[in-house]
């Protein structure tokens, strides 16, 4: 028996009816049709924005470990002159000031300067909007990477991506509306709902989302296959367990949860077919997989997730988030960075290239941005410590102005200085793309009403396209 | 740039602390007739700067060390004006307008190894940058220091009208048209409610339906096919009889405890991890969830349960056995979550204060005290002093939680030792394996020794190289630290583990509190004394706290009198929750202004008073709950009641429950006949590294995928709980969680189809049923007696024979992955959609 995916819950229902007589339909499809009409709101469903949206979607880039901004974006002319002197927050005499030791120039029509570590999305310059005046609370890791994801270091709140299901519902009801590929370990957290309720979390897909024994088993989402029965073994138990379902909802005659049960049945049922499929990218031609960088080099990892990315953002899911680590270069600067950046250069500037081709780059959100940025003195001679004063993210396509250089650190590039960006302010500003305000995106909890960005948070007017 | 200056200056020898502090015990002396520039030539923008940029500074990073409030090291006091200006001898402290002749610029560059302050950790930038401009300037300090926030007035004698604030009171029964319907008091007040708006109740439930609703409620098990049967006789011959023997074996039951104890778990954030960003193992904390589970069982009246687990250490105690529980009880205040990677000792006490404070009156009180931390209470009368006056009861509590000091986890504790051994030890070590682990201790301090002198030597050379060696240090530190705990779990005589809890003590020194200005550790405000919130009545039996003692015993009976309004009102009103599936306050821990009105608040008042009335009795009131008509409605939908009452909250019938997390995966090993009810020894998480201490966590993958017990026993890492139970909604480890959420959403359902666990069940289940009848017919009726808890109808009969000859069929003419065993596989696939089903998961 196919379903397609694309019948209304009604119209599956009776689908299903024409082989079981015996259910009285027509009563059920009242109570569906009453219950749909009363107390019962699909909690994902799509929703209206509190005005109208730039972006539907978003795709995060997170960086794990803090990329130095002042090797890659922020280009510090002052630095390299005074390459050698002293830096402000040296700890020893050795630890001084270190220029970039790679080249930036110039790209796009707009101008906007880039180092050479990022050649292929500096073909995209003119897409970039890049947020020079990011600062953060804490230089440490963990607390910072909370930070980034729930606005709070110091308290369990929900993420960014929960707050945007919340908000806006999803678009695709075989799909969950937040996935996590590839996250972290443990971190929870970044991906957690906290007090919103739990249908808003990041569903986590992806190698470590199991811890380390699972590595390599391949069940990447986890109980998506049955290791007994076959497809049309499965529909059928299936089937008959809808029908128990349906007896006991009209039994009870009113009861939206079970509604509510039977329709997860359905969605399960469709996302076995749907999401392996959608994880898999064999499918696509391989020009496209050229293009993502996915050749079994060092862009390959990356490359996966970010076209697994695009083709969950096309199918509908509302927020994407992806992981990349290991940028926390104390040490071994030189060579470690530019091994990171070319993991996920060509990556990027595919998913770009790709989403834009695709005329889906408008109204998609891609988000780069790790916890912090580095110093611009030398920690050793060959390496930069933690700096969340200032540093770089970068947004593109979404209703933001391509091209574009949004603030910027002082002369070495410790401290935002002019058009500076919390973290609140930086989620104030992608909620907004989004087409949510801020202040009244909220949910009551433990008697008052909490926000994303709690009692802060500034939308960067000036980045808006 | 004048930190430049320092880049060239000869590396002293000379101790700089030594100098440093001379150089300061001058000027100290000095002070009072040192002037530097004249207040009245401070401008405005002069005062703002210090104020906004230099106070801040010094109070943040120095004055730990430097304040005449705390400590002063060196002779060094940065807090008062009369230790800041001026200036001295040689190795001048501040020289006004002379930054690079100022010691304390020099020191706080850190551009010479020996002259580093804060020795920690380097000042950032800005913050040097400022001071060396303040000098620049003169060093201008204003005479007075900003004041605290100053609290708003708060008329807290009106703020005590608010209802839940005022004592219960006693009212005569209402008046109710339907004599007949009442059994017990309650029902008078339901019944009068629902006759104001022409509702009538609901009938009584069939008896069935009650059995299974009883069971559940009060053990958390489904009724077995023969104890249905047995109750349905009974119930035939003398249906009162029959319901008040049941209620009665339920409540004898050791799974009572394990029910209700849950229940005060989800309240109390029990979990076996510390959470948050490092997250290390409690292998202890199993204790404290047996300590629950038993007090439940024992009927421990709760105003004692709650004395004992704020200040069971300091309660008096007739044996060893009753100490050792009160001692365990404590672990209500060490099993929360904590940032175990906080940098900053304060900020680390200062949070661990919060979440106690925080848990304690959500948990017990249904108020949100910990809002006033940073600022007076939105909406409830408790001022920012309140919560600093209740701080400091706690600032004066050490808290025991264990982990060890390694790689991140900076804020190790000990763990109490109880007087008791363990009837059973957790773990035993011969003779030669602690002989082994003394000699790989001996030899990690030596060789931490030796790097750490290493290290030494490598700093004052001209060009060290310490990576490595900090590396080594890092590593050899975590395995000193984690070989010595192991050896401190050992009874070295016996060579078994030892009794040990976390938990909580008195502090060897009791000391005065500050409010921090907005909650911040660095900004202390005013001294508070400790005490209680004002809000709430305090009569002779609530003693203040006194100079000597932290006043937590004073809090324990503060909370735990029959004077305090809230105590007995929120215990009720979550009884009431367990098992009506709402409640009378619908937002449970919170009774504030904010908070929900309750529906019924003269019923709630009379439940509370009866509850203290009773000794506190938790079984007896559940007793008188669930023997009250309102309990034993049916849950039958009516279309005009809906209409008026869509959510039964004026109780017109039972409301439909679904089960629980640790309900529904306890049925399951209940219908597979694979249910151990054994209580297991400790807790799986002791496996999961030190089992004494607790160690750190990383991917530690879905725990307790095959464990049989019941599943209040499974291991509960925070961020880790076991997905059996994270999918259908279990307590949030990290919150005061008064409400599980019931969703029904597509990670259930996949669980439900697919996973290995699901379908041992399923295929245990179908063994079990084929083993107890013979024909298909009887086997269908045995699994819907074993699920469900009643016979199938006809038609259900015939549509499940339908199922199992069809999916026979289509599975041996299919392309089948099994070659034999349909007939068997059909069952099975029977059974799982019995286990997979709304019926089985809600409760009527």
């Amino acid at each position: 028996m196919e379903l397609p995916g694309t019948l209304s819950r009604r119209d599956t229902l009776k689908s299903i009816s024409s082989g079981f007589g015996y259910l009285a339909f027509a009563a059920l499809a009242h109570q569906q049709a009453r219950a749909e009409s009363e107390t019962r709101i699909d909690p994902l469903a799509p929703k209206p924005a509190h005005f109208p949206a730039r972006a539907k979607r978003v795709i995060f880039l997170s960086m794990r470990g803090a990329p130095s901004h002042v090797d890659t974006f922020d280009y510090k002319p002052a630095l390299k002159r005074d390459d050698g002197k002293p830096g402000k927050n040296a700890r020893l005499r050795s630890n001084a000031l270190m220029g970039s030791p790679w080249s930036f120039a110039q790209h796009g029509k707009s101008g906007l300067w880039m180092s050479e570590l990022f050649p292929g999305l500096a073909k995209h310059a003119d897409d970039l909007c890049m947020l020079h005046g990011m600062h953060t609370d804490v230089p440490n890791h963990p607390q910072a990477q909370i930070q980034m994801h729930t606005g709070s270091f110091q308290f369990v709140r929900p993420s960014l991506g929960a707050w945007t299901l919340y908000g806006l519902g999803t678009e695709n009801a075989n799909l969950p509306g937040f996935v996590a590929l590839n996250p972290p370990s443990g971190n929870t957290q970044a991906f957690g709902s906290s007090f919103l309720p739990a249908v808003y979390q990041g569903a986590r897909f992806g190698r470590s989302a199991r811890g380390p024994r699972h590595r390599g088993k391949g069940e990447a989402i986890p109980n998506i296959a049955n290791p007994m029965l076959d497809r049309e073994q499965q529909r059928m138990q299936l089937d008959f367990v809808q029908n128990l379902n349906r007896k006991q909802l009209k039994h009870d005659q009113y009861q939206p949860e079970i509604e509510g049960m039977i329709e997860s049945y359905e969605l399960a049922f469709r996302m076995q077919d749907e999401l392996p499929e959608l994880m898999n990218v064999q499918d696509e031609s391989k020009e496209t997989r050229e293009l993502y960088g996915i050749n079994g080099s060092d862009t390959d990892s990356f490359g996966r997730q970010c076209l697994l990315a695009r083709r969950l953002s096309e199918a509908g899911v509302r927020f994407v988030e992806l992981t990349h680590s290991n940028w926390d270069h104390h040490r071994n600067l030189s060579t470690d960075l530019p091994n990171r950046c070319g993991e996920i250069d060509q990556p990027i500037a595919g998913l770009l290239a790709d989403l834009k081709r695709r005329d889906l780059l408008k109204d998609t959100l891609v988000v780069w941005a790790g916890e912090f940025g580095r110093t611009p003195h030398s920690q050793g001679g060959n390496g930069r410590d933690h700096n969340n004063k200032g540093y770089t993210a970068w947004m593109a396509g979404g209703g933001v102005k391509g091209g574009f250089s949004y603030g910027a650190t002082d002369e070495h590039g410790y401290a935002a200085v002019t058009d500076k960006m919390h973290i609140h302010d930086w989620h104030a500003t992608i909620l907004h793309l989004l087409g949510m305000n801020h202040e009244q995106l909220t949910y009551r909890h433990a008697g008052r009403d909490f926000r994303l960005t709690d009692v802060h948070g500034e939308v960067a007017k000036a980045i808006l396209a | 740039m004048w930190t430049a200056l320092f880049a060239g200056s000869e590396t002293s020898l000379m101790n700089f602390t030594e100098s440093f502090s001379f150089a300061i015990s001058a000027l100290f002396a000095l002070a009072p007739t040192i002037e530097g520039k004249g207040d009245e030539d401070l401008s405005q923008a002069q005062s703002h700067f210090f104020e906004s940029k230099i106070r801040p500074v010094l109070a943040e990073h120095c004055y730990r060390c430097h304040s005449a409030e705390e400590k002063i090291k060196g002779g060094l006091v940065l807090d008062t004006r009369a230790g800041l200006r001026g200036g001295g001898d040689s190795g001048d402290t501040i020289v006004p307008g002379d930054p690079e002749a100022s010691l304390l610029m020099k020191a706080i560059s850190w551009f010479d190894e020996d002259y580093q302050m804060p020795p920690k950790e380097k000042l950032p930038d800005a913050a040097i940058e400022a001071i060396g401009e303040w000098i620049q300037m003169g060093a201008p300090v204003p005479r007075k220091p900003v004041e605290g926030v100053v609290s708003r007035e708060m008329d807290i004698e009106a703020a005590r009208e608010h209802w839940s604030f005022r004592s219960p009171k006693q009212v005569p029964l209402p008046a109710v048209a339907d004599q007949s319907w009442p059994r017990k008091n309650l029902d008078h007040f339901v019944l009068a409610k629902l006759e104001e708006k022409q509702l009538k109740p609901a009938k009584e439930a069939k008896p069935e339906t009650i059995l299974r609703r009883l069971n559940t409620d009060l053990i958390g098990l489904p009724p077995s096919p023969d104890e249905v049967a047995a109750f349905l006789r009974d119930w035939h011959e003398d249906t009162e009889g029959a319901y008040a023997n049941k209620v009665e074996a339920l409540l004898d039951s050791s799974q009572f405890g394990e029910r209700w104890g849950r229940h005060w778990l989800d309240v109390s954030r029990y979990a076996e991890s510390s959470g948050k960003e490092i997250n290390t193992t409690f292998p202890q904390a199993w204790r404290y969830r047996d300590y629950v589970i038993d007090a439940f069982n024992a009927d421990k009246p709760y105003d004692e349960f709650v004395r004992e687990q704020i200040a069971g250490d300091l309660l008096p105690a007739g044996n060893d056995a009753e100490w050792q529980e009160h001692l365990v009880a404590t672990g209500f205040l060490a099993i929360g979550p904590k940032g175990l990677n906080e940098r900053d000792a304060r900020q680390f006490a200062a949070d661990l204060v919060d979440e106690q404070i925080d848990t304690m009156s959500q948990a017990v009180l249904g108020l949100t005290v910990s809002c006033a931390r940073c600022h007076d209470h939105k909406s409830d009368a408790i001022p920012t002093t309140d919560y600093y006056a209740l701080a400091g009861i706690f600032n004066n509590t050490k808290t025991f939680f264990g982990t060890i000091n390694q790689g991140n986890t900076r804020r190790a504790t000990n763990l109490l030792e109880l007087p008791q051994k363990d009837s059973v030890a957790l773990r035993s070590y011969t003779r030669k394996e602690m002989a082994a682990l003394r000699t790989r201790l001996s030899k990690s301090e030596v060789e931490l020794a030796e790097v750490v002198r290493e290290r030494a030597r490598q700093r004052r050379s001209q060009t060290p190289d310490t990576q490595n060696l900090n590396r080594r240090f890092q590593r050899l530190r975590s395995s000193t630290a984690l070989l010595r705990s192991k050896l401190d779990s050992i009874d070295l005589k016996t060579g078994t583990m030892k009794a040990l809890a976390m938990g909580a003590q008195e502090a060897a020194l009791i000391r005065p509190t500050k409010v921090l200005i907005r909650g911040e550790v660095d900004k202390p405000g005013p001294e508070v004394d400790r005490g209680f919130l004002q809000v709430l009545p305090h009569t002779s039996t609530s003693a203040k706290p006194t100079a000597t003692h932290s006043g937590r015993l004073e809090l324990a009976e503060w909370l735990a009198s029959k004077s305090n309004p809230l105590t007995a009102r929120v215990f009720v009103n979550r009884a009431w929750q367990h098992l009506f599936g709402q409640s009378l306050v619908n937002t449970p821990n919170n009774f504030g202004v904010s908070g929900a009105q309750p529906t019924h608040p003269e019923l709630l008042d009379q439940l509370a008073i009866g509850f203290m009335d009773d000794g506190w009795s938790v079984k007896q009131l559940v007793r008188t709950l669930v023997h009250s008509s309102t309990y034993r409605m049916s849950s039958k939908f009516n279309a005009s009641h809906h209409g008026i009452d869509p959510t039964s909250e004026l109780l017109w019938r039972h409301r439909p429950r679904r089960l629980d997390a640790e309900a529904f995966r306890d049925s399951l090993l209940h219908a597979s006949g694979q249910l151990d009810l054994e209580r297991p020894l400790g807790s799986e998480v002791g496996a999961l590294g030190d089992p004494g201490f607790g160690s750190r966590l990383r991917g530690v993958g879905d725990t307790g995928a095959s464990f049989e017990y019941r599943s209040v026993y499974l291991p509960m890492i925070r961020d880790a709980v076991p997905q059996s139970l994270a999918l259908f909604d279990a307590a949030d480890t990290n919150l005061v969680t008064g409400t599980r959420e019931s969703t029904s959403v597509p990670g259930q359902a996949l669980y439900m189809m697919n996973n290995p666990f699901v379908i041992a069940q399923s295929k245990a289940f179908a063994k079990r049923v084929a083993n107890e009848a013979a024909k298909p017919r009887d086997r269908v009726s045995r699994a819907y007696q074993v699920a469900y808890g009643r016979d199938p109808s006809e038609q259900e009969l015939a549509a499940a024979l339908r199922y199992l000859r069809t999916f026979y069929i289509a599975s041996s003419k299919g392309k089948s992955r099994r070659k034999l065993g349909h007939s068997q596989l059909s069952l099975e696939s029977f059974c799982q959609s019995l286990l997979a089903s709304a019926e089985f998961r809600y409760i009527n």
